[in-house]
């Protein structure tokens, strides 16, 4: 028989035991499980590092035993005949005894655990529900009126409820670094609620869906910032406005200014074709709103930035920074223009004119886009030409993605044809309405 | 799954009369089969009692709803006498499956003369009772469709039509097996020999009724 | 194994038998369906394999597009459904087919046509369900077939028709042939062959029939809920009507999780005859194996839940699928120690066979503890939809159920073909196969647990886990390679392999008494059987000195003509030893054409065609009742 002795394969196998070990000590894991960020994650941790200790021990024991009966009891020539033995009840009751011993060392902090984990969350908890739709993410916050999209915002050292249901098939909603998962079901609305610890860092984590729910299930991930509860209350309190630039902020900009005198007249600002009268509301928010703040990007690490490659869809970059937001905004308001940039059919700008509402709109809230680092689920960073692309032809940055092509010419799959150069918006429209998107902080 | 058994009912080693349990191969399959058929029927029920009160629009198996839309009343769907008959005469078809087995295995023993020995009598009026059921069956779907409960309409519509229509096809498989023997006993006559093989098939008919017994229970009787 | 050398070949004898492709379309011989079977699986284990290949490439680093997005949700549907329904489950069946008459002492199956209907109908069920995906229509829903996503409401294309359909095709199979056995093995057992006396590879197979008639009516019952939702607009998991996803995933898991069962205890059955054959010495603990074989079955059925734990059932259902799930660990940890127990203070060596077969206990322990760190809910909810668990039953069902199959081929091999496989290319084999299944399966206990999810056709970079894809990816590549070793090795021994003679190891059981490959009547006489190990009874009758020896009443083996257990060597035709054969017959194989064509049908009414659909129904419908009237009115033999 030929001989092949594992020693022939053993540098292979420690160079790959030493780089898993070496993969396992240093390098960046933002997506960690192991963080100790919440409650969650700290019983999880516990019970894994008790299951490890045991399941090691466990292992080490069998492989030796197997290795040591491998090489004690190989066959030797002219050896002695083996004892017959058929059985042996002490050895085998003591075998079933040790793991059943284990188990109850896992079991009894297991059960403990759930029933902990399962616990109704606190009354004064952040209330956040999350909807699941393919392939994006919806967050609302009821106490605070705010619904947004794909960035979560939450609060350090307070704990969070969420609830969560689906708008179309199964997702499961899951942040590692912050602990265990819970999907998101039709026809029930779910629980899970954690606290991310008092001495966390405000930091950028990823989010994903886990529940596999079709075509772009993997490109449905979401971020998470944790901040300090000042910085939470600033950013919910500019979250919860009414979108720049919109008839609303408008009439309550020009409410707030002659509050004082309380006795000018409102603009007329019912329509939504209505032209703001000054140019500088669509981007300098009125003196009253509160500032704007987002996570600052210069903390997000890279693992937060995401670097999907853009397709290859032509696009004349040079107009990008000639795009006009005023003009952007009358593409997407103006009924006149609702053939060629119907956008807000499926999203909703609060404060504009909206032909669909928070429960009914196929696509992410968009009030206070331009206060997001990302889009797409977490797909592309929100620069200028990326959403560009987006505008032209989401499917081909997104498979399945349910927002068609709107770029003249391209190829939209929903009704299997490019869109027709009359229908479609040209390069310079789409620079527009991305200046708009973009000055929505 | 009714194929693949029926597939196997002529497969047997007839000559090899030596089993290890001295059973028919034929029987041990139909117990197994029969085991299986419970996982298949527990299944079914199982599903019919947890969409139980669950559908989003009637019309409902034992309270009348009105369309809030339409303002047009339905009434309550199950018919429980209607029922109750079917089922006793399903009942009464296991007495009579019994009654044809005894005939087949006793065939001119004493005692068995006249119409107690007749198979063919017995096992006409076993398939004879099986139609009458699935008669009843028939005359229930149609008059639950013009009550407006169809297998589209509700939770309630697709659980119990499933559940219900798996059931009377059970049964019609039973019927045309009770024919086919009813043929052959016209045909030649069944002979104690014969036995084991109406004993397969009575094991099937009267599994077929028990099963009938807890669909009667639990979805017509317990409201 | 040089020993060997001095006995003549048996293999040509088979050629006085029937030959040629009607041979083997007509056959109803338990032990070519068992071939056919093996095959079968074989050629579906490389359809799976490069579904694999796909996949890992795909996933080698992030951001890639090798394949699209939709295309890799098929990869990954068929690859799980293509490696349980067409791989695992029929490669077990092949031995089922081939060594449960063997191994009890019986001529066939209790009903040969019907075994052969069972083979047909996975052998068109699988192409139903595998051809699709050259049409880019292959199921995109996942194995698990979760709804609403597979409902016609957010899965109206048809993939998941041929998902639905082709399921329902292969329980027909499975059910089919569970029945067959559950009768072969409790009724055909030779004259002293108790159930305590059967070779532990029937008792595993026995608990694998019993799992399959009570777990399988349960995915069927959920298939005709879905099939009905897809083509007949009933409302059973429609969201808008009120239906209720998590009911599917019941239905699904109680029959998911025995599943697991069925893929993993032939296996399980194959090594305890491997490892004591190798180790010179009997099954430590006969008994108790046998048991926690029985008892890993039952408790398979109550712990299906642990799948859901991210549902949401509350914290007492959670609590009581853990601890149920925790109890599983027992009875198989039971059997890997008395597997090492077995070899412990044998003489042993170390052909292929044996080295799967102990490469079955080392791997597959690892697959028993990442399995309890499941167990427990907190630590599950970080772990599930996660590529732990992917490495998780991986481990268990490659280095598990795959690595017992190959014990189990290398060590039957000579018994199916009267030669042996190539040693020397099967040391390749194992080496490569354990090399990569460790490269490609351990990292991703890592990529899991740092985040990465499950089915997701790409990443992003900088996420942790481009090195752990990369090792997983290459070691895809050692797979595939060690694969394309064993089907070489596979095919050129069948005419160019060492003669092995009756009992090339020394085995302790009756399938080893009669000649290699068996003649088509297996035992010219029934053998009457004294002990657990007939064959060691019969060649070193100290080895079985230490257990209870009995003869069977003398009643039955005069019924039976049983004879004392001897090595058979003469090949005689059935003919001149009178023992009646089957006719071949053609009729199940047009049976189960029958069974496709119907629910062809159903493929084409979703298309529009209502005329057409009718016509294939109703034609494929006729041709079934047809068929089966003609096999039912047939004689046997």
């Amino acid at each position: 028989m030929p001989k092949l002795h594992l020693r022939r394969f053993a540098p292979a196998a420690a160079l790959v035991v030493a780089l898993l070990v070496l993969a396992a000590c240093g390098g960046e894991y933002p997506n960690s499980t192991f963080s100790k960020h919440t409650e969650l994650n700290e019983g999880a941790v516990f019970i894994w590092d008790r299951m490890m200790l045991l399941g090691t021990i466990v292992f080490v024991i069998v492989e030796a035993l197997l290795i040591y009966t491998i090489w004690k009891f190989r066959r030797r020539e002219g050896g002695p005949a083996p004892r017959q033995i058929h059985g042996n009840a002490a050895l085998e009751i003591t075998w079933t005894a040790i793991p059943a011993l284990i188990l109850v060392f896992i079991a009894v902090p297991t059960v403990r655990t759930i029933f902990e984990n399962q616990r109704k969350a606190p009354a004064e908890a952040l209330q956040v529900e999350v909807i699941g739709h393919q392939w994006w993410w919806e967050f609302r916050y009821p106490q605070y009126g705010i619904t947004t999209a794909n960035e979560l915002y939450l609060p350090i050292g307070k704990t969070v409820n969420f609830s969560l249901r689906t708008k179309d098939v199964l997702h499961s909603f899951w942040i590692p670094q912050l602990g265990g998962k819970r999907d998101l079901i039709s026809n029930k609305v779910n629980h899970i609620w954690f606290t991310p610890n008092a001495a966390m860092e405000p930091s950028a984590l990823n989010g994903a869906c886990v529940e596999y729910c079709g075509t772009s299930h993997a490109n449905m991930r979401f971020r998470t910032f944790t901040v300090t509860p000042a910085e939470f209350e600033q950013w919910a309190a500019h979250q919860k406005t009414v979108a720049i630039g919109s008839p609303a902020a408008i009439a309550a900009a020009a409410a707030a200014d002659s509050a004082a005198k309380a006795a000018a007249k409102s603009p007329v600002v019912k329509t939504a074709s209505l032209v703001p009268t000054a140019a500088p509301a669509l981007h300098a928010a009125p003196s009253s709103a509160p500032e704007v703040w987002v996570f600052p990007a210069e903390k997000i690490g890279p693992h937060a930035w995401p670097s999907t490659p853009l397709p290859a869809v032509a696009f004349d970059e040079s107009v990008l920074a000639a795009g006009d937001a005023k003009a952007g905004r009358e593409l997407l308001t103006n009924p006149a223009n609702l053939g060629k940039a119907p956008c807000l059919t499926c999203h909703v700008i609060k404060g504009e004119t909206n032909y669909a509402t928070d429960d009914n709109a196929r696509g992410p809230n968009l009030t206070h886009f331009g206060s997001r680092h990302t889009f797409g689920a977490g797909l592309f960073r929100a620069d200028a030409k990326a959403l560009a692309l987006w505008i032209k032809n989401a499917p081909a940055m997104k498979p399945g993605s349910q927002m068609p092509s709107f770029g003249a010419g391209e190829y939209n799959p929903l009704i299997k044809a490019p869109v027709p150069a009359a229908a479609g918006l040209d390069d310079k429209q789409i620079a527009d309405i991305v200046a708009y998107l973009r000055s929505l902080k | 799954m009714a194929t693949a058994t029926a597939a196997g009912a002529h497969e047997a080693h007839e000559h090899t009369h030596y089993t290890t349990t001295g059973l028919n191969h034929r029987k041990i399959a139909m117990w197994a089969f029969i085991g299986s058929e419970c996982m298949l029927f527990g299944s079914l029920i199982t599903t019919y009692l947890v969409y139980k009160g669950r559908s989003v629009v009637g019309p409902f198996p034992h309270q009348p709803w009105t369309d809030p839309v339409s303002g047009k009343v339905f009434p309550a769907i199950l018919d429980i006498p209607v029922t109750s008959a079917s089922t006793f005469v399903l009942l009464m078809s296991s007495l009579f499956m019994v009654l044809a087995l005894a005939a087949v295995e006793n065939k001119g023993k004493p005692g068995y003369e006249g119409l107690l020995g007749s198979s063919k009598f017995w096992l006409a009026s076993t398939a004879a009772a099986g139609v009458i059921f699935l008669v009843f069956q028939a005359y229930e779907f149609t008059s639950f469709v013009h009550l407006g409960l169809t297998i589209k309409t509700n939770l309630f519509g697709s659980s119990f039509y499933t559940l219900t229509g798996f059931h009377g096809a059970h049964v019609a498989v039973g019927v045309l097996w009770l024919m086919t023997m009813l043929f052959i006993d016209i045909k030649r006559g069944l002979t104690p020999k014969d036995a084991i093989n109406v004993d397969i098939m009575a094991l099937y008919w009267h599994f077929v009724d028990v099963v009938w017994i807890a669909i009667f229970t639990l979805v017509y009787l317990i409201q | 194994m040089a020993t060997s050398a001095a006995i003549p070949t048996n293999a040509h004898a088979a050629s006085s038998e029937q030959t040629g492709l009607w041979s083997w379309l007509t056959t109803v011989d338990h032990k070519r369906i068992g071939i056919l079977y093996l095959y079968t699986a074989l050629f579906y284990f490389l359809v799976g394999g490069l579904e694999a290949v796909l996949i890992r490439t795909q996933l080698a680093k992030p951001n890639l597009s090798v394949v699209s997005a939709d295309f890799y949700n098929q990869l990954f549907t068929m690859h799980g459904t293509t490696m349980v329904f067409l791989v695992v489950m029929p490669l077990s069946a092949a031995f089922f087919n081939y060594l449960i008459p063997l191994q009890i002492g019986a001529r066939d199956v209790a009903f040969p046509r019907l075994n052969a209907f069972s083979y047909w109908v996975y052998a068109l069920g699988g192409l139903f369900i595998t051809l699709p995906i050259f049409w880019g229509l292959a199921p995109d829903g996942g194995w698990f077939g979760y709804a609403p996503l597979s409902g016609p409401t957010y899965g109206g294309g048809f993939n998941m028709d041929f998902w639905v359909l082709g399921l329902q095709i292969l329980g027909i199979s499975s059910l089919a042939a569970a029945f067959n056995f559950i009768t072969t093995i409790i009724n055909m057992r030779a004259p002293g062959m108790t159930l305590m006396r059967m070779p532990m590879f029937t008792w595993m197979s026995f608990v694998v029939q019993f799992l399959v008639i009570l777990a399988f009516p349960v995915i069927t019952a959920a298939l005709f809920f879905l099939q009905f939702d897809r083509f007949f607009g009933t409302h059973f998991f429609e969201v808008a009507a009120g239906g209720d996803p998590l009911l599917w995933q019941h239905l699904f898991w109680v029959f998911g999780h025995p599943e697991v069962y069925i893929l993993i205890l032939p296996a399980f059955g194959l090594v305890s005859e491997v490892l004591p054959t190798h180790s010179r010495k009997p099954l430590f603990g006969y008994n108790v194996m046998a048991y926690s074989g029985i008892m890993i079955g039952f408790l398979g059925f109550g712990v299906w839940a642990h799948h859901m734990f991210s549902v949401g059932m509350g914290p007492v259902a959670d609590s009581i699928f853990s601890v149920a799930t925790m109890l599983i660990g027992i009875p198989t940890g039971v059997k890997i120690f008395n597997w090492i127990a077995t070899m412990y203070g044998g003489s042993l060596r170390f052909p292929v066979a044996m080295k799967f077969a102990i490469g079955l206990i080392a791997m597959f322990t690892i697959g028993g503890i990442s399995g309890v760190m499941h167990s427990s809910p907190p630590s599950d909810l970080q772990q599930t939809d996660t590529y732990f668990i992917v490495a998780h039953f991986h481990y268990v069902l490659f280095g598990g159920a795959i690595m017992g199959i190959f014990a189990g081929i290398y060590h039957y091999f000579p018994k199916i073909t009267g030669r042996f496989m190539s040693e020397k290319l099967g040391e390749w084999h194992f080496w490569l196969n354990f090399i990569g299944l460790n490269l490609t399966f351990f990292p991703m206990h890592y990529s899991g647990m740092l985040g990465m999810p499950r089915r997701i056709y790409t990443y992003d970079a900088g996420q942790g886990w481009d090195l752990f894809n990369l090792m997983s990816t290459s070691g895809t590549y050692l797979l595939l390679v060690s694969g394309l070793i064993f089907a070489y090795n596979f095919f050129s021994s069948r005419k160019n392999g060492a003669p092995a003679g009756n009992d090339p190891w020394g085995a302790p059981t009756l399938e080893w008494s009669i000649p290699s490959p068996p003649p088509e009547y297996n035992f010219a006489q029934i053998p009457e059987v004294t002990s657990r190990y007939p064959m060691w009874d019969l060649k070193a009758p100290d080895r079985t000195a230490g257990i209870a020896h009995s003869h069977a009443d003398a009643g039955v083996i005069a019924e039976a003509h049983a004879v004392p257990v001897h090595e058979e060597t003469e090949r005689r035709t059935a003919k001149e030893l009178g023992i009646p054969i089957p006719f071949p017959t053609i009729k199940p194989l047009l049976v189960a054409l029958g069974i496709v064509v119907l629910f062809s049908g159903l493929i084409v009414l979703h298309a529009g065609n209502f005329p057409l659909a009718m016509a294939t129904m109703l034609g494929g419908g006729a041709f079934m009742v047809g068929s089966l009237y003609a096999w039912l009115t047939s004689p046997l033999e």
